[in-house]
């Protein structure tokens, strides 16, 4: 191989300590961002269709008037390139042989689903499987409990109106079903061809025709367009709603990993800079050499970019073949806890930061000391020159904080959090600067000698300058990390508290005002006791101060509420988990009013005094807005967007209660009695629900922790770039303490104490500065309360110190095993 | 050949400035071999660092081969470096990471010369290490080293070489195989060569010796020796 061209070759760089760390930070980088960007765009694409899936399709058109919508707006669907599908919603009594039982029919197409899956067994202890089309006509699936209810068995015939249909396998879940509190349970599914020989439904029956459609989000937008002018009031246009269960724990969790892959950004920045900046003192004499052989500045300038280009390719393929397999085991994890595949993607989009995250930290970071290398003199090669004062590298600095910020944001898309980690980062280097102060004045009278203890503050005294930045970068590694392991801690913690073991995973709809009393004892005596019990009312919001709500109201555009009736109820006290944000809650004896919720009030544009009128059946209710309230939409318990006081004009209306409670898997038999004592009460079972959404939170929670431990591989990598840029230092002044006659176990023992100050001091700097951080954070990112982590603060500066220690010590391995003469030498 | 006139050098330190060479004044002549000895310290480094066009004077003017170096630019005489100078250091100054054949192929490569191995090799094997070719410098003892260095100072026939105490770092036999060699290969290239050294036995097989003593030199006898044979 040529020697110029060996002297650019990747595998000679290789070979040089300080260019092996530039390129492990680059790759880390790269694996980190990349990793991350692959997977939370996924997850942002699961979201969606998650979400989607919770009404089989992208958008539904109901049909609340019980007439079906003409077949031109399907034609018209079809023609825009759209997928659609239908189904009938009603109820009605289906016949065993020898019991009855009353059930809600769904009978749907053969699209459907057009988005999800359905869940389904072929006989009761069969596994389950995942179909994407319901039963064929002459067939029904039924929900397992309705096996017990009627006493057959699957195969057996099941009569519906005036068809028998077979049993052909167990309905276990339904894409869009769990979540509508309208839907009445038990299930049974059947094909919708079949429904008009049942002659069920006549005219006046209560029915709902629902249209499912499917595609590019572009065409569904230009088709409502069209579609919108010729809506009736019974129609209901339905989208992705907000606030769906656990859509915000895995925007949550997105919001983390944009988090985590913004520290592995500035962490990787950090070990990239420090790396190459000892790299290019290290190369001054090649430079100088180069020059005496009459290589020009810019031959050399030349040089050193062609080399960083390399790293550059090198450290960017590295990071991908580290990513793609670690996207792909994360990507199968996902699939595994959704039960359904997910599309392994390589979204361009995502990997451009990553890559872009390579470019800026080797030309903001690595590029500015090897460009200096040019102005090394050749005269070095007969006589050490000075070296470079700092303040020729401080325009560099500003420069690459600005680069590393900027990408920052342009990676998290959140100024909060560009400013959040800048005051921790301000917050740190401001103590930095008085910590190095008191050193000086504390440190200054002290003299060496034989004791461990002096000879390491006396250490930390001369070496002040490489001490102090070293505990600046120190620090801001623990600080990155900390800030991380502090918010997924917090994180974490939300999410349990947000779905406690005893969660509501039963709700009881339909209850008649009379049986109120008995269906709470009834639970009671089985040890079971209900939430409280809400009367609900079905009304639509139709009026605000005396307008029309449609002239009054301008953002119109996707407020659902609009366009569907919404359950009111009344109660007396303030639910524990709402909260006032507006106005007053009713007073003991008041009987007007109406409390809002919080995002619809803020969607509708609605203020404490405004007057909202309800449709209710031919009925209208005028109240005026009193207070304004948040809810936790996935608390699972019945939650509503309008809350009257009791006495109020909601009373007189015809209402139904609805109630959840807690049922544990062993007592569900409890079920088939009350079914049988309550036929007309509809039970919702959403356990299964909720145990998805714990399977989702904990493997969420996997993907964090992995996320978390190349994060902290990433600052290992920082530590050790330190470390190792002031290893030949140290071995040499290591080797002369031993030529004058120091003992190896004091060597040692002031050698790691003084790391291990070092260490201590860095650690605490970098958690008070993740704590002010986190403080800052937790407002904007994660809504939380802020508190001080005493368990995870506490043990980081100890861990700190123990790992420099130790670092420390293994430094000092070389000057330890060979004679001090031979060291001196070889090191000159 | 190599002309200085009234050459100062000064340093600026924090309090005030020190004067390292003062009104130095020599011309050497094509072909010439000529020692400055000087005690440590008393700037025979710096003056060889001046002359070779490695750093710039304070005051004065040096004439390299017709170029006036003082006022060239860092590239211009960089330019002239790769031409026309050779260098042999006293710490070798070689590569660790080259095999001894690419250590003396890079000059050549730098020069854009074809087939710098050729060359390189014959160089290695005209120094004796024509066995040592692929051996790295941590692999070479002192002596091979600097025999190393010596091949790569003339590869690139260069007119003039400058060699800084070249066998400062090498014990007596060594040192004396090592300058033996060196004084040979300036023979057969007929190359002019400029030596610092301390060593008076070294600087008395030069054809003319200057003394420096604080940054003041004098050519004590101005008599032309002919090389004793050794």
């Amino acid at each position: 191989m040529a020697a110029s061209r060996k002297l650019m070759s990747i595998r000679r760089d290789w070979r040089e300590r300080d260019v092996r760390v530039v390129l492990a930070a680059l790759m880390i980088a790269v694996a980190t961002v990349a990793t991350i960007a692959l997977f939370a765009s996924q997850l942002q694409r699961t979201l969606v269709t998650s979400a989607s899936s919770f009404l089989a399709a992208d958008r539904q058109l109901e049909a609340e008037n019980g007439r079906p919508i003409p077949e031109r707006w399907l034609d018209e669907a079809r023609n825009r390139q759209l997928e659609t599908g239908e189904m009938v919603e009603f109820s009605t009594m289906v016949f065993g042989a020898d019991n009855f039982q009353l059930v809600a029919i769904k009978a749907v197409s053969n699209e459907y689903p057009l988005r999800g899956q359905i869940e389904y067994q072929r006989e009761p202890g069969q596994p389950r499987e995942l179909v994407s089309q319901g039963p064929a006509p002459g067939e029904v699936w039924i929900n397992p409990r309705l096996l017990r209810l009627l006493d057959i068995e699957v195969g057996d015939s099941l009569e519906v109106g005036n068809l028998q249909l077979t049993v052909s396998g167990l309905l276990v879940r339904e894409p869009d079903g769990g979540f509508r509190l309208s839907a009445l349970a038990p299930r049974v599914m059947m094909h919708v061809d079949d429904v008009q020989a049942t002659e069920v439904i006549q005219e006046g029956s209560r029915v709902e025709f629902v249209y499912l459609f499917a595609g590019e989000e572009a065409s569904l937008e230009s088709y409502y367009q069209w579609l919108e002018p010729q809506l009736e009031p019974s129609h209901e246009w339905e989208g992705v709603r907000d606030g769906e269960t656990f859509s915000r724990s895995l925007q949550r969790a997105e919001s983390f990993l944009l988090l985590g892959g913004s520290l592995a950004v500035m962490l990787a920045a950090v070990a990239v800079a420090v790396a190459s900046r000892q790299y290019a003192l290290s190369q001054r004499d090649t430079v100088a050499l180069l020059k005496t052989l009459g290589v020009r500045s810019r031959g050399i300038g030349n040089l050193y970019l062609k080399r960083l280009g390399l790293w550059g390719l090198a450290g960017a393929a590295g990071g991908l073949a580290i990513a793609l397999p670690l996207y792909w085991l994360m990507s199968r994890i996902l699939s595994d806890v959704l039960e359904r595949e997910v599309d392994y993607q390589l979204d361009p989009a995502a990997l451009a930061p990553a890559l872009l995250t390579a470019l800026v930290a080797l030309f903001a970071f690595a590029y500015p000391p090897i460009r200096r290398l040019r102005n090394v003199p050749a005269m070095r090669v007969l006589r050490s020159q000075p070296g470079e004062s700092g303040r020729e590298a401080l325009p560099d600095m500003v420069i690459a904080v600005l680069a590393v910020f900027g990408l920052v944001w342009m990676y998290a898309g959140d100024v909060s959090l560009v400013l959040a980690l800048l005051g921790g980062l301000a917050l740190l280097l401001g103590t930095l600067a008085l910590l190095g102060w008191l050193m000086v004045l504390s440190l200054r009278k002290i003299s060496g000698g034989g004791n461990a203890w002096r000879l390491a503050l006396v250490g930390l005294y001369r070496h002040r300058r490489a001490s102090l930045s070293q505990m600046a970068v120190f620090a801001m590694t623990l600080m990155l990390a900390a800030t991380l392991i502090l918010v997924r801690t917090s994180l974490l913690a939300d999410w349990q508290a947000q779905l406690p073991e005893d969660t509501p995973n039963h709700f009881l709809i339909n209850i008649a005002p009379d049986m109120v009393d008995d269906i709470d004892d009834f639970w009671q005596e089985r040890g079971q006791p209900l939430d409280t019990l809400y009367p609900m009312v079905r009304g639509r919001l139709t009026g605000l101060n005396g307008d029309p709500v449609r002239e009054a109201v301008t953002k119109d555009e996707g407020v659902g509420a609009l366009n569907r009736e919404l359950n009111l109820t009344w109660m007396d006290s303030l639910p524990a988990d709402n909260e006032i944000v507006e106005g007053e809650w009713f007073a003991p004896d008041q009987t007007t009013g109406v409390s809002v919720e919080a995002e619809l009030a803020g969607r509708l544009g609605l203020q404490v005094g405004d007057r909202l009128t309800f449709t209710i059946g031919s009925e209208k209710v005028t109240e005026p807005i009193t207070s304004i309230r948040t809810v936790q939409w996935d608390s699972m318990k019945p939650n509503f967007y309008m809350a009257f006081p009791p006495g109020g004009g909601l009373e007189a209306m015809p209402a139904t209660w609805i109630t959840s409670f807690y049922l544990p898997g062993a007592n569900k038999s409890a079920l088939n009695e009350f079914s049988r004592q309550y036929p007309t009460v509809s039970v919702l079972e959403i356990d299964h629900i909720i145990q998805r959404i714990q399977d989702i939170v904990q493997q969420v929670t996997q993907a964090i922790e992995a996320i978390l431990a190349l994060i902290l591989a990433a600052a290992l990598v920082v530590m050790a770039a330190v470390v190792s840029a002031t290893l030949r230092d140290r071995q040499r002044e290591g080797a002369l303490l031993r030529t004058l006659g120091g003992r190896q176990s004091l060597l040692v023992r002031s050698t790691m104490l003084e790391f291990a100050l070092l260490g201590l001091f860095a650690g605490i700097l970098g958690v008070v500065a993740a704590e002010a951080a986190v403080w800052a954070l937790q407002f904007r990112m994660f809504e939380g309360q802020f508190q001080w982590h005493w368990a995870v603060v506490l043990p980081i500066p100890v861990f700190s110190a123990i790992v420099l220690a130790l670092f420390g010590r293994w430094q000092l391995r070389p000057v330890l095993s060979v004679s001090p003469m031979l060291l001196l030498r070889r090191l000159e | 050949m190599l002309k200085v006139s009234n050459l100062t050098h000064q340093v600026s330190l924090e309090t005030d400035t020190l004067t390292i060479l003062q009104g130095v004044s020599l011309e050497i002549n094509r072909g010439e071999s000529v020692a400055i000895v000087g005690r440590s310290g008393s700037g025979k480094t710096t003056l060889l660092g001046l002359l070779a066009g490695l750093d710039t004077p304070t005051e004065g003017t040096v004439e390299l081969d017709g170029a006036v170096i003082s006022k060239l630019s860092e590239d211009e005489r960089a330019k002239l470096r790769a031409q026309r100078v050779g260098f042999v250091f006293q710490s070798f100054q070689l590569l660790p990471a080259l095999t001894a054949l690419e250590n003396v192929m890079l000059p050549l490569e730098l020069g854009g010369v074809e087939s710098p191995g050729k060359k390189a090799r014959e160089l290695l094997e005209r120094v004796g290490l024509g066995e040592r070719l692929n051996h790295t410098p941590r692999q070479l003892s002192g002596g091979e080293q600097q025999r190393v260095a010596i091949a790569r100072a003339f590869a690139s026939d260069p007119v003039v070489l400058f060699a800084d105490e070249p066998t400062g770092n090498l014990d007596n036999r060594t040192g004396q195989a090592v300058s033996d060699l060196l004084m040979a290969l300036n023979r057969e290239q007929g190359t002019t060569l400029v030596m610092v050294t301390h060593d008076e036995r070294l600087a008395r097989r030069c054809a003319r010796q200057f003394n420096i003593e604080a940054g003041v030199l004098s050519e004590p006898n101005v008599q032309r020796v002919a090389e004793p044979v050794s």
